[in-house]
């Protein structure tokens, strides 16, 4: 798979992630990996933060959107 | 989340359930007094719609309850009823240490609602609404009412432990079912022993009302601690029976 964002740049790069959102392949220069806090509990028992992280992969456009404000 | 909070969380539920909830039966006996009772089981809630009553304050709890829960469930998991706090304990899924400071903050709660609510409406929600405190209706025995409150505190801590404790259930409608299943008890069973299924809603009427000169319920106390402790902890190793 090529990298969309690369390809409407013209320029042919491999994808190495997929988008989480929009399905996007993209290559390294198009992405965005952050970690993500898991909760866990809420009802009957309080919500706690979990130690461990989950990583998600984003492109650059749908960071964006979600970090508009 | 620190316990202070958890206590403050606890305390706020509580006192959501019990002034709105119970709120609402202290307006309703209010609303219907002069009201002619055709039979002496009624002795006000019911004078104006029948069941219809029992449903309208059974919707105030269940609104009241599913705000709590969804508001505060996530800070100290919203028990805001000692009898669930003490099922829970029971099966080993809520520490030791601290089913004394929820069960405190639940009762301090319950308490600052109903002199809140005293404080909003007036001494009539006292001495005509008895802030909603609960007692058996005309005719029940003690051991009558203990049953109703266990009947009735089982199936709502069954459908706690179906909805919420279970890791099965289908995320975010717990508050909501929750809420809804007090309302549905509430309608059946209010005209028993007035569906408390909870010691705390019980216990801030009962102290509101000796305070402020008030009805002394006390003797009935044992009922409302009884009942929804029995009733609770029966359906939580039922559950964890069934479910093995």
């Amino acid at each position: 798979m090529k990298c969309y964002l690369c390809a409407k740049e013209g320029k042919d790069n491999d994808a190495v992630a997929i988008c989480i959102v929009c399905g996007m392949g993209v290559c390294m220069d198009h992405l965005v990996r952050e970690e993500v806090e898991v909760w866990q509990g809420g009802y009957p028992f309080p919500a706690k933060k979990l130690k461990k992280t989950v990583p998600r992969i984003l492109c650059k456009p749908c960071y964006s959107a979600y970090h508009e404000d | 989340m620190s316990l202070a909070k958890r206590f403050i969380a606890e305390a706020v539920g509580t006192f959501l359930l019990v002034y709105f909830g119970a709120g609402a039966a202290a307006i309703t006996l209010m609303i219907s007094e002069g009201a002619g009772t055709p039979v002496p089981f009624n002795i006000g809630i019911g004078a104006l719609g029948g069941l219809g009553d029992w449903f309208a304050i059974g919707m105030a709890f269940a609104l009241a309850i599913s705000a709590a829960i969804y508001a505060l469930g996530r800070i100290s998991g919203a028990h805001i009823n000692p009898a669930v706090t003490i099922a829970l304990w029971a099966t080993r899924r809520f520490p030791t240490r601290e089913v004394v400071p929820y069960i405190l903050a639940q009762l301090l709660g319950a308490s600052l609602a109903s002199l809140l609510f005293a404080a909003t409406v007036g001494m009539r929600a006292v001495t005509v609404g008895g802030l909603g405190a609960t007692a058996p209706f005309p005719g029940i025995t003690f051991g009558q009412a203990i049953l109703a409150e266990a009947v009735g505190t089982f199936l709502l801590m069954l459908a706690i432990m179906g909805v919420a404790v279970d890791e099965r259930a289908p995320p975010g409608f717990a508050g909501l079912v929750i809420g809804l299943t007090v309302g549905g008890i509430i309608t059946t069973t209010g005209n028993i022993a007035g569906s408390s299924l909870n010691p705390a809603r019980t216990f801030g009427p009962y102290l509101a009302d000796q305070l402020l000169g008030g009805a002394n319920l006390w003797s009935f106390f044992p009922i409302y601690v009884i009942g929804p402790i029995a009733g609770a902890v029966v359906a939580a190793f039922l559950y964890d029976y069934l479910s093995s």
